[in-house]
């Protein structure tokens, strides 16, 4: 017994010299991750780095090291992060393109398409000589099944579908939408979740469960090959893709499932993968700097929101609202937390997406204007107190309470930072206003490409509240947005102005902080070209642009 | 510890009937708990089932379709039923079945309890029997010292620490999944058990399986510390005690070979004790999984557990435990009977 | 133990007592647990960065290396590792007493009353307590937690649940064996009620070996709260814990391993002091090893 407890002492002391030899020396860079070597010594065979000169021997292999893992690969109900995998072998009607493009639409199945003057009828032309995986030939029925089948399981972004009432087939290529109240159809169809176009036979025949084993059956570039859950997924060439293929195109593409950030990063420097996204945010400036490297950060469409509770007092006062805005440390708070992965957000509506407008007012740190607001609404020294809900566990949010808090101490405002996961908070905020939080801060992101669901979701006024968790009820706002919505359409010029409108309202009520936009940081080994970001999919890499050096 | 013993004194068949009666009865309640534990949920299935922006219409549809809107029994009863019929439920993240993912996820884990419980055996035993033989020595202090350290430490710092050494500073092993991309890539593995080792063996992959066999030392070694340590610690202490036998005694006398004397007559009678503790630290390490898999990425059912607990998937974390239960149940109660069966002195309180 | 009256416990006890100090072993255990216990609650004054420890970031000086400013370096937000160890210790020390604390509070009495009346009451408990050893602790814990949301309070409560059967099983035992003493019957004969009986006479004398099974589960108890935290179930960010710390830090474990490293041992070194507090506990309670004085 004693001699036991003897040697576990030993162990004790043992154990602090191995503590003190792990920490007390300096970090040193650990040698690369031992699949480099392996990658050395199958000289003609490494996955990303075969020479041009042996073309015809190895296969280009593109390796996306992704973060987490993918929850479902069924083409009607996939909502999540395997849209990385769905835009690469499913195709929609349109595609939306990226920023800076001449048109934002893009034909991919449809080659053409138009509406009538209500706006209540969409008619979609179809791509002929298109087959899917299973070599099954793509038709308006095909689109027919698919859509009826994601509208009927009515899950993820199944609702972009709403408004259609019926969907007719005119002929093979021909496809009629009637929607039960005007509607952007063709902005719906370009939406990276819930439009892809799938085949009947193949849903028929080996139901639902068939594609979470690995199988795709749609009629893009690339085709799943294997899928070991939790670990990898691997993608084969599409030899019948209807766009055909050029020199230089990858062949195979590996999902590589790598949860740890360093690693990812320690990947990508080795030349063991090709692409990933939210590397180590320190470590960027130094990555950025090789040659063999290239970082790309561009602003996503996805923002974080701080929704005040109109209906519980002080903030059911504007002035209070307003003098909240300026109290807030955004440049401190960008530069010093968010350093360069945001930017402070114009309204509600991101950078980058249609209708957004850096002509609206934005508000900025200001103390002084803070206070002044203040007094006029009749709180010269605050004294009230505000309770904040965020995600538990998100830094940056966390980071963003504290600074807020010591701001608003000087005001004499307390500010009670609590955070929960998101459905207590939901919950918690769809409870009686009087009860609810003050501030509820939260990212929203869109589903399809339109301000719309923004101003929509978080600010039309509802009966039984969903999103709307700031209780903002305002009708000349949502009538303003509901018209332009109907616009979107067909009059995309004027419904941008309607909804420019509509958040210089939002902005002027300070119905919520709009903090910041967020932005994506990618990183990429040099030899992938032709890799353009487009938030409207975030994080999707389209293989099939590019090529490799 | 194993299992409640009888008041009364029995006739041992009667005491196995009563124990599977009982067994029966455990895993009946234990499916009334999870149904309960579910339904206590403070969250809204029928939201969580729709997606992160459901539209109140969704909501009612998922409702319905989910059946959330019948009375209490009636769901209970409707989940008796799917349960006697193999159907878990559906996750809400993947709208998948979830037996399917169970399907797919577990033969990673079981590989890597599997090779633990190997190392707890070839590592554990003999060790535990030269321990036992040479009670006081330096061996018998590192022995211990192991045991004990293994029985205190967290495994997952500890599974940290082996990934420091063993590919941070070393760089001699992996730092985590089954097998490296180059391999299941140009060398992959074919599916027949799951068993990585096994198919690579099978079909004479030995890249492969020489792949696959780095990748699984840390994590199985890391999450088979505890059942090491305690094999160790259990067959020292009966060796200690057979050792004192004086039919031990006798054979020394007689000549026999020390070899011989540890590891055939000693042991024999050490081993019933230590099937049973091996048993033990084999349903331990179903849990220890969860921890171990998190650390090493390894693509089992922990690493299926804990991504269902960030994403709050309350089907999945309640079928989990109703599979592992199960499992735990079972083999309480086939350790028990081999006890009843082998044991004599069994059947009395 | 078979002892009776006040008179004869408190004669063990201070037999306990005198061969516990005696053992060197047992005091170091004793005095490292104290330590960390005072550091836990002296915290804000053994570090001169209370805030950091309680949660305040201090971005400028990330993931510094153990050095002259911060003896453990600093972790993510840049705060001060060795408060965060000593502030941490608060949830990561108290989650493992609150634990074995509630789970005795529930599992003594059921057991002494399970014990004590036999029949059906026991046949009941004894079910119950099937039930609930029947699932994989870990796994029961994780799925309360899950429900009852990620807390302090409510991962307690969620490893509390686990544990109790074991101190209703072994304190149903001891009175099984109690219950047949000549000293019951003669509390009963006279008339005492039963529990009165329960309460005066069958408890004091279970408490030994529930002391000892306490002792050693305080450390199991703080390992499977660490494990909690580890998941994301225990206590919510900014307020520290080991469990915690690993979590986070192990993603930068490789190139800066000093605060989840500094957490790890932290837990192992107050797990391995009750393990061998506990060993030296039941040592010194049975008096066949207890070492007397001459």
């Amino acid at each position: 017994m004693k001699r036991e407890r003897c040697s576990s002492y030993l162990a004790v002391g043992l154990l602090i010299v191995v503590l003190f030899a792990t920490q007390c020396g300096a970090p040193t860079q650990p040698p690369a991750p031992t699949q480099a070597p392996a990658v050395e010594e199958k000289a003609t065979e490494a996955p990303t780095e075969a020479p041009v000169a042996e073309a015809t021997a190895a296969p280009r292999i593109f390796v996306y090291a992704h973060p987490t893992s993918f929850p479902e690969l069924n083409p009607a109900t996939s909502y999540s992060n395997d849209s990385v995998i769905m835009s690469n072998c499913y195709e929609g009607l349109t595609f939306y393109n990226p920023p800076g493009s001449a048109e934002i639409l893009e034909p991919v199945l449809a080659t053409a398409w138009e509406t009538n003057a209500e706006v209540t009828e969409w008619t979609f032309h179809l791509r002929e000589g298109v087959t899917f995986h299973d070599g099954e030939p793509f038709n308006a029925a095909a689109v027919k099944y698919s859509i009826e089948k994601t509208m009927e399981l009515g899950v993820g972004a199944a609702y972009i579908w709403a408004p259609v009432e019926a969907i007719e087939v005119v002929d093979d290529y021909t496809i009629k939408f009637k929607l039960s109240y005007p509607a952007p159809l063709d902005l719906a169809a370009s939406c990276g979740y819930a439009a892809w176009i799938y085949s009947p036979k193949a849903y028929e025949e080996n139901g639902p469960d068939w594609f979470n084993e690995g199988h795709c059956a749609g009629t893009g570039p690339y085709t799943i090959e294997s899928y070991e859950r939790g670990a990898r997924l691997v993608m084969a060439r599409n030899e019948n893709y209807w766009g055909g293929w050029r020199e230089g195109q990858y062949d195979k593409v590996v999902f590589e499932i790598v949860e740890d950030p360093v690693v990812r990063q320690q990947m990508i420097e080795a030349g063991t993968a090709s692409f990933t996204y939210e590397p180590p945010p320190d470590n960027l400036p130094a990555l950025a700097a090789r040659d063999d490297l290239v970082v790309y950060t561009n602003p996503s469409y996805q923002n974080l929101l701080g929704l005040l509770n109109t209906r519980k007092p002080p903030l059911d006062n504007k002035q209070v609202r307003q003098a909240l805005s300026y109290s807030f440390p955004y440049a401190q708070f960008i530069e010093g937390v968010m350093t360069g992965r945001a930017t402070q957000s114009y309204g509600p509506v991101p950078t980058g997406m249609w209708g957004h407008s850096e002509d609206l007012f934005q508000y900025t740190y200001d103390l002084d204007k803070a206070k002044e607001l203040l007094t006029q609404a009749g709180y010269p020294d605050g004294g009230f107190k505000l309770l904040l809900t965020y995600a538990t566990g998100d830094l940056d949010e966390q980071q963003l309470g504290e600074l807020w808090k010591a701001e608003l101490a000087k005001l004499g405002i307390e500010l009670e930072l609590q955070g929960m996961n998101w459905e207590a908070q939901w919950d918690l905020s769809k409870s009686d206003p009087k009860n609810a939080q003050d501030v509820l801060v939260m990212y929203w992101w869109p589903d399809y490409i339109s301000p719309y669901t923004f101003l929509y979701s978080m600010f039309h006024s509802e009966e039984e509240i969903l999103f709307n968790l700031g209780y903002y009820s305002n009708p000349t706002y949502d009538k303003l947005i509901d018209d332009a919505n109907v616009l979107s359409g067909s009059e995309r010029a004027q419904a941008t102005e309607m909804f420019i409108q509509a958040q210089e309202i939002l902005v002027d009520d300070a119905v919520s902080l709009f903090f910041y936009d967020l932005a994506n940081t990618h990183l990429a080994r040099a030899n992938v070209k032709g890799y353009v970001d487009n938030p409207a999919y975030p994080h999707v890499v389209f293989i099939y642009q590019l090529t490799q050096e | 510890m194993a299992s409640p013993r009888p008041c009364i004194s029995m006739h041992r068949w009667e005491y196995i009937l009563r124990r599977l009666a009982m067994a029966a009865l455990v895993l009946v309640s234990v499916s009334v708990i999870t149904f309960f534990i579910a339904r206590v949920v403070p969250s809204d299935p029928a939201a969580a089932w729709v997606g992160p922006h459901p539209t109140q219409e969704q909501i009612a549809q998922a409702r319905q379709r989910l059946g959330l809107d019948r009375p209490l029994y009636e769901q209970y009863l409707g989940y008796m039923r799917d349960l006697l019929r193999g159907d878990l439920g559906t996750s809400v993240r993947s709208h998948q079945p979830i037996v399917a993912d169970i399907k797919a996820y577990l033969p990673a884990t079981m590989e890597l309890v599997a090779v633990g419980m190997v190392m707890a055996v070839a590592l554990g035993i003999p060790l535990g029997v030269l321990s036992g033989a040479h009670k006081g020595s330096l061996l018998d202090h590192f022995t211990r010292l192991f045991s004990i350290a293994g029985v205190s430490m967290p495994t997952f710092w500890l599974g940290l620490l082996l990934q420091l050494l063993f590919f941070g500073r070393l760089g001699i092993l992996p730092l985590g999944s089954r097998v490296s991309t180059e391999v299941a890539l140009y060398h992959p593995v074919a599916h027949i058990t799951g068993f990585y080792l096994v198919d690579t063996a099978i079909t004479g992959n030995w890249v492969a399986f020489k792949d696959a066999l780095l990748h699984i030392i840390l994590p199985a070694f890391t999450l088979g510390t505890y059942a090491i340590g305690l094999t160790i610690r259990m067959t020292r202490s009966t060796m200690i005690e057979v050792l004192g036998e004086k039919y031990i005694l006798a054979a020394r006398v007689a000549g026999i070979p020390e070899r011989v004397v540890l590891f055939v007559l000693a042991l024999k009678n050490a081993i019933i004790p230590t099937i049973i503790v091996l048993g033990l630290s084999f349903v331990y390490s179903l849990t220890g999984a969860l921890l171990v898999e998190m650390i090493f990425s390894w693509p089992g059912l922990g690493t299926y557990v804990t991504q269902a607990v960030i994403s709050i998937d309350f089907p999945v974390i309640v079928s989990v435990t109703l599979v592992v239960t199960v499992f735990y149940v079972f083999i309480n109660l086939f350790l028990d009977l081999v006890q009843a069966l082998l044991d004599p002195r069994v059947t009395l309180q | 133990m078979q002892t009776e009256g006040r008179a004869a416990r408190f004669r063990e006890y201070s037999l306990m007592w005198q061969a516990f100090r005696r053992d060197p072993l047992a005091v170091v255990s004793l005095v490292v647990i104290l330590i960390f216990i005072l550091g836990a609650l002296f915290a804000p004054v053994l570090t001169p960065y209370p805030g950091q420890g309680r949660g305040a970031p201090n971005i400028l000086e990330k993931f510094q290396p153990p050095g002259r400013a911060h003896p453990f370096g600093t972790d993510y937000l840049g705060r001060d590792v060795l408060a965060r160890i000593l502030f941490g210790g608060r949830s990561s020390l108290s989650i493992g007493f609150l634990v074995v604390l509630v789970a005795s509070a529930i599992g003594i009495p059921l057991g002494a009353v399970a014990g004590y009346y036999g029949g059906w009451i026991d046949d009941v408990l004894m079910r119950i307590t099937d039930m609930f050893l029947a699932f994989p602790p870990l796994l029961l814990a994780i799925a309360i937690a899950t429900a009852l949301g990620a807390s302090f309070t409510n991962a307690m409560i969620a490893i509390a649940f686990t544990w109790w059967p074991w101190y209703a099983r072994l304190v149903r035992a001891q009175t099984l064996s109690l219950r047949e003493q000549y000293f019951i019957e003669a509390a009963r004969s006279i008339g005492v009620g039963d529990l009165t009986i329960i309460a005066r006479h069958v408890l004091p004398n279970v408490l030994t070996p529930v002391l000892v099974q306490a002792t050693m589960d305080v450390g199991s108890a703080i390992l499977t709260g660490a494990g909690i935290s580890f998941i994301g179930l225990g206590v919510r960010p900014p307020t520290a814990d080991w469990g915690e710390m690993i979590s986070i830090g192990r993603i930068y474990f490789i190139e800066r391993p000093w605060f989840a490293g500094a957490a790890g041992a932290a837990i192992f070194l107050v797990t391995l002091a009750f393990n061998l507090l506990g060993d030296a506990v039941r040592d010194v309670a049975d008096p066949r090893t207890r070492r007397t004085v001459a």
